[in-house]
This record gives C-alpha cells, sequence and structure tokens, in this order.
C-alpha cells in the first residue's frame, strides 16, 4: 500500500469517529429537549459504534509501520483519537440523564432552545413539499442548514437514511443554527404551525 | 504549574450558565480540530484559555444549583442539569487535549491535516482575497447562517486570532476564516471568500 493511501484509510476511519461524535452530541441534546428515552438509547448504541471504531482506529494506526521520525505525528493522531472518544462519552453522559427517567429540568430545555446550535422539531402538514420525498430529495440541508436527525411517526421515532420517505403527519427533529428554525418549519407546515411543545 | 483562581459565588441564572457553556463547548471542538489539523499554536493556546473559562462556569453553576436546591424534591430536579453541565465541561476538556497535542509539539501528522481538509466536509478554512465580494462587508450582513448554514468560527488577522466574532465585525482583504456548517454552503462560502464566481446571490 502507497504511504498516502494508508494516510488516506486512517483519515477516513478519523472522520467517521469525529462525525459519529458530534451526532452523538446533538441526538443527546434532542432526547433531553424532547425527554425522548428513544433518541437517548440511540446515543448509547452510537456509543458502542464509537468504541468499536476507535479501537479500529488506533490499530490502523499502530499497525501502519510508521518511522521512528514519524512517532510523534502518530501520537498525536492517537490522542487526537481519544480525545474524540471523550466527547462521544461525554454525550453518552448527558443521555443517561434521560434513561434514568429524571425528567429534564425545563432549565435545559430553555439552554438548548436559545444555544447557537439548537434542535427543533417540526410536523409535515398538508402542502409540504417534503411529503412523499425522500430524504435525499427533500434537501432539507441544502435548504434550511439543518440537519434531520429524526423522524417521529406515531409512536415511534426513526433514525432516518437518505433514502426514507418523509411522510404527512411526520415529525422531523432537526439540529442546526437557530437561523435555520424557521425555514424548516415553513419548509414542514407551509399553511398552519403546530404547536409541538 | 497553571495558576488557580478563586472563583467566588456570582448570582448569574442557570440558564445562562449553561447556555454559555453548552455554546462555549462546541466552539471549543471545531476550533481544537481545526487548530490539530492545520498545525496552529496560537489557536491552540486560545481553545486553552476557553477551556480555563468553562471550568470557572462549571464552577459557578455548582454553586448556583446547590444554593437553588432547598429540599430532596429540588435535588432529584437539578441533578439533571448538573449532569449535563459536567458533560459540557468534559467536552471542553477533550477540546483543551486536542489543543494541547499542538501546544506540546507533539502534532499531529502533516499529511493527515492535508487529506483532512479534502474529506471533512464541515470545516474549512478559507483566505480572503482581493476580488471577493465580501472585502469590507460585515459578517452579519453577509447573513451567513440563514443563507448557506455556515458560521465564521475565527479570523486570522495579521498574527492574531480573534475568536467567534460577532455580527459588526468586518471581513478584510487576506483575513483567514475558519468556517463551520453545511457541506455545500462551507464550500460555496470559500469560493466567495477567494473571490471565485460564486452561485450565490449578494445578500439584500
Amino acid at each position: 500500500m502507497t504511504e498516502r493511501k494508508r494516510f488516506e484509510e486512517i483519515v477516513a476511519c478519523f472522520v467517521e469517529l469525529k462525525d459519529t461524535s458530534e451526532l452523538m452530541m446533538d441526538l443527546a441534546y434532542s432526547s433531553l429537549m424532547l425527554n425522548s428515552r428513544e433518541l437517548a438509547e440511540e446515543v448509547q448504541r452510537l456509543e458502542e459504534y464509537v468504541d468499536k471504531l476507535h479501537t479500529d482506529f488506533e490499530l490502523l494506526a499502530l499497525t501502519s509501520d510508521f518511522k521512528k521520525e514519524e512517532a510523534s505525528g502518530f501520537l498525536g493522531l492517537i490522542r487526537l483519537g481519544v480525545a474524540t472518544e471523550k466527547i462521544a462519552d461525554a454525550a453518552a453522559e448527558m443521555a443517561e440523564v434521560v434513561l434514568r427517567g429524571i425528567e429534564p429540568h425545563p432549565v435545559l430545555k430553555l439552554a438548548i432552545k436559545e444555544a447557537e446550535e439548537t434542535v427543533t422539531q417540526a410536523c409535515v402538514t398538508d402542502n409540504s413539499p417534503l411529503i412523499n420525498k425522500t430524504l435525499k430529495e427533500a434537501r432539507v440541508h441544502e435548504e434550511t442548514g439543518m440537519w434531520v436527525l429524526a423522524i417521529k411517526r406515531g409512536e415511534k421515532s426513526l433514525r432516518p437514511k437518505p433514502d426514507t420517505k418523509i411522510e404527512l403527519g411526520d415529525v422531523l427533529i432537526a439540529s442546526g443554527y437557530a437561523e435555520g428554525v424557521e425555514a424548516l418549519k415553513k419548509l414542514a407546515s407551509p399553511q398552519y404551525q403546530c404547536n409541538l411543545e | 504549574m497553571p495558576h488557580f483562581e478563586k472563583i467566588e459565588y456570582q448570582p448569574i441564572p442557570v440558564r445562562e450558565l449553561l447556555l454559555e457553556m453548552k455554546n462555549l463547548s462546541e466552539l471549543m471542538i471545531d476550533l481544537a480540530y481545526s487548530a490539530a489539523l492545520f498545525n496552529d499554536k496560537d489557536l491552540a493556546e486560545d481553545v486553552l484559555a476557553l477551556e480555563s473559562r468553562v471550568d470557572t462556569l462549571a464552577y459557578l453553576l455548582d454553586m448556583e444549583i446547590m444554593v437553588a436546591a432547598r429540599d430532596p424534591k429540588d435535588a432529584e430536579a437539578l441533578i439533571g442539569v448538573s449532569i449535563v453541565a459536567a458533560a459540557t465541561d468534559k467536552i471542553s476538556d477533550a477540546a483543551g487535549d486536542i489543543a494541547a497535542i499542538v501546544t506540546r509539539n507533539i502534532g499531529v501528522h502533516p499529511i493527515v491535516g492535508e487529506i483532512f481538509e479534502k474529506v471533512e466536509e464541515r470545516l474549512m478554512q478559507a483566505t480572503v482575497k482581493e476580488n471577493s465580494k465580501i472585502v469590507g462587508k460585515k459578517i452579519g450582513a453577509l447573513e451567513l447562517a440563514a443563507r448557506m448554514g455556515v458560521d465564521i468560527i475565527a479570523i486570522r488577522r495579521n498574527k492574531d486570532w480573534i475568536i467567534n466574532p460577532d455580527e459588526n465585525e468586518r471581513v478584510f482583504l487576506g483575513d483567514v476564516l475558519i468556517t463551520r456548517g453545511a457541506p455545500i454552503g462551507i464550500t460555496a462560502f470559500k469560493n466567495l471568500a477567494e473571490g471565485q464566481p460564486a452561485k450565490l446571490e449578494e445578500p439584500t
């Protein structure tokens, strides 16, 4: 394997680790804001996935046959992985509050709502252009800057995939900058707003 | 040995403390990864300064919670707040750990930063070029978050970093901007900053 290729593999693994830890933070704050066990459980599942990824990442770095003068750069890489795993741990600790049946204090919901990066929900109502589109086709992120983290459909919360179809009556749980909240609500409920809180 | 200041109780609402801890911890993660992957010592030192700010906030918040709890019921209601605050503190510690990779001269292998910039979709550096439409504009007037889902988290001007610039800050020629946000948005923004033909309309 060429050196370049070797690094590409390590970086790909690291990016997956980093993206997953950040998704976990978003989901953990969502679970607190909505007092949702399902989302909190998803965070715990991802925590296990992160542990596995982290091990894979460390093994990749350690078995990459680096030269003596590269040791410091590889140590830095290992530490980057450790810190990223710590972030995932912190997210899991937040979600644990919900799983222990502690009703999140109103002040938590307020702080999450007012933060620069926030969590919101929007219901998909009549005439929304999102109905019957897959998440990929709906381009919610491009249109509004908000990431759809989960979809509540009836009693269930599902973690959407790019080919998940959005249906009338779905509630979208999304994170992003506060500026995107109104845009998302308009896209999902063009005619009337529904009050979810 | 670092200097530790005595922290005295201050009557600040829990909501405000928590909000600042959440905002700072998230900002710090992005700044720390940028510092490590672009091997920037000054930026890393700024992250460490923010980390000690979050530590102070964590003390103040715990004191506030202790004062607020009058009975077991209050304690049960508030424990979750304390745990979430501790988690944001842990996140900022993790950011500090990442920054320390740079300040302690360990460094991350340089090829990693180069590949990372190609595959990472949420963090990007852009240098403001001469023919860019954003030169001289106020950050607030660009409405980046609303229009592109992009946020400028730091500006390097000459040798200094401006962390989390506010909306009255202007963009100058030669500024290095660290942005985070939606993949399409940050790519569009990089084009805009570097004066390449941008698809985005002028802010109105």
